[in-house]
């Protein structure tokens, strides 16, 4: 084995890579060949040097403020959004958690009000998204109760824009993170009627989450105008 | 004997229960954070916040650009977490999401240096970095600062994180042999810069 031989074999070999012939090979190379030795001793000193750099570095400020506000920076152009059109925000959740969650929103903004709210829907039970029940919608009409709730969304978003100054910027970040999640459950029920149009169960989903970002925005409306 | 197995049978136990309420902790907070608790995920982010530093850090060689950089991750993982189901600890999920913006922000910079070069200071190109923790080898920070990018990367994932070629290759879209390539490549330079 020649020395540029052992130069490439050399990480291999420190990584443990190497067995039987081949680390033999390295180890009877090192053995009579003292620059080698040396360059090895170097590369393990590196290797340690490495080995012990501390994963974890604290930055010398505090990140978090820019991080919350650019999260928190989305609603106001979510409620610009609001009056240009209708964009779903992509993924999916559930969104009888959304006014799980809600309600403390609520809490926080109006909390002797909140005690006159329904918003008591069990988290993730399919039976609290579907409160439009016996309901069964065609495509036609499907497609007229989706204009009908984005038509009132929009209205009452514009609305909102109105009065975001009196709500704390808090109350708004964390309404904007439920509405949001609303949106990504219609994209999902969306995106699984393109697959299965048909679906009784899935139309009815659709209408009834639209019915509930209605609902949400309506509520806050209303209790922001009470502030 | 028996006595200190039992021992070291007992911390283990303890051990693995801790780290079992560690991650039903994290689980809760991931739930809450998908919930839209800002709250919550900033208790995700101060418990991650220094490794995700880190890792910005050790791959741009530039504490302000990793502070950005930092942000930057945590302000995405917010967006996408409803794609985390809790599978691997949030620490591991955050992972490639970290290598991933710190690299964008590589490409991104080398786009944009690439146009700025001919019209402003060509020196400030070549300034050394700000090390954040010099005591913590200070020479081979800089020795790392100043290696060619792809070579950093894989360097920093292979020698400093402790991380597989296979797994490399996947991070960042690259044949583990090349991966390999890299990982000589870096290792020569930074040895051939300590040894000067």
């Amino acid at each position: 084995m020649t020395c540029q031989e052992l130069d490439l074999r050399l990480d291999d070999w420190l990584d443990g890579a190497l067995a039987g012939d081949a680390a033999r090979e390295v180890e009877a190379h090192l053995a009579g060949c003292a620059a080698c030795r040396e360059r090895e001793r170097q590369l393990r000193q590196l290797l340690a040097h490495a080995a012990a750099l501390p994963r974890s570095i604290a930055p010398a400020r505090d990140l978090w403020p820019g991080i919350a506000d650019e999260i928190g920076r989305g609603w106001s152009s979510w409620l610009a959004w609001g009056t240009r059109g209708f964009q779903p925000l992509a993924l999916a959740a559930a969104a009888a958690v959304v006014l799980g969650v809600a309600a403390l929103v609520f809490t926080r903004i109006a909390p002797e009000r909140v005690r006159t709210v329904t918003v008591t829907m069990p988290a993730a039970s399919p039976s609290a998204t579907s409160f439009v029940s016996g309901e069964t919608v065609s495509d036609p009409e499907l497609a007229q109760a989706e204009r009908e709730y984005e038509e009132a969304a929009r209205a009452l978003l514009e609305t909102l824009q109105r009065r975001s100054s009196v709500l704390p910027a808090e109350d708004l970040a964390r309404v904007e993170s439920h509405l949001q999640v609303i949106d990504r459950a219609l994209a999902q029920v969306r995106e699984a009627l393109v697959k299965d149009p048909e679906n009784r169960e899935l139309n009815r989903l659709l209408v009834s989450t639209h019915k509930k970002k209605v609902d949400v925005l309506r509520r806050v409306v209303r209790l922001s105008t009470a502030l | 004997m028996e006595g200190l197995v039992g021992v070291v049978i007992g911390e283990t136990r303890i051990a693995m229960r801790e780290d079992e309420d560690r991650r039903a902790t994290e689980l809760r907070l991931v739930r809450q954070a998908q919930a839209g608790d800002l709250v919550a995920f900033e208790r995700l982010y101060r418990e991650n916040e220094r490794k995700v530093f880190g890792l910005c850090f050790r791959m741009s060689s530039d504490p302000a650009l990793a502070e950005e950089l930092t942000q930057e991750v945590f302000v995405r993982a917010w967006r996408k977490l409803s794609s985390f189901r809790g599978e691997s600890a949030f620490s591991s999920w955050l992972y490639p999401l970290t290598v991933n913006v710190a690299l964008s922000e590589r490409r991104s910079r080398r786009r944009r240096d690439a146009r700025i070069v001919a019209t402003e200071d060509p020196a400030s190109l070549e300034r050394a970095p700000r090390s954040p923790a010099p005591e913590a080898g200070f020479d081979l920070e800089k020795a790392m600062a100043a290696l060619p990018p792809g070579a950093r990367a894989v360097f920093v994932l292979h020698d400093v994180e402790g991380r597989t070629h296979e797994e490399i290759a996947q991070l960042l879209g690259l044949a583990p042999g090349t991966s390999k390539a890299q990982l000589h490549r870096a290792r020569r330079l930074l040895r051939e810069a300590l040894a000067s």
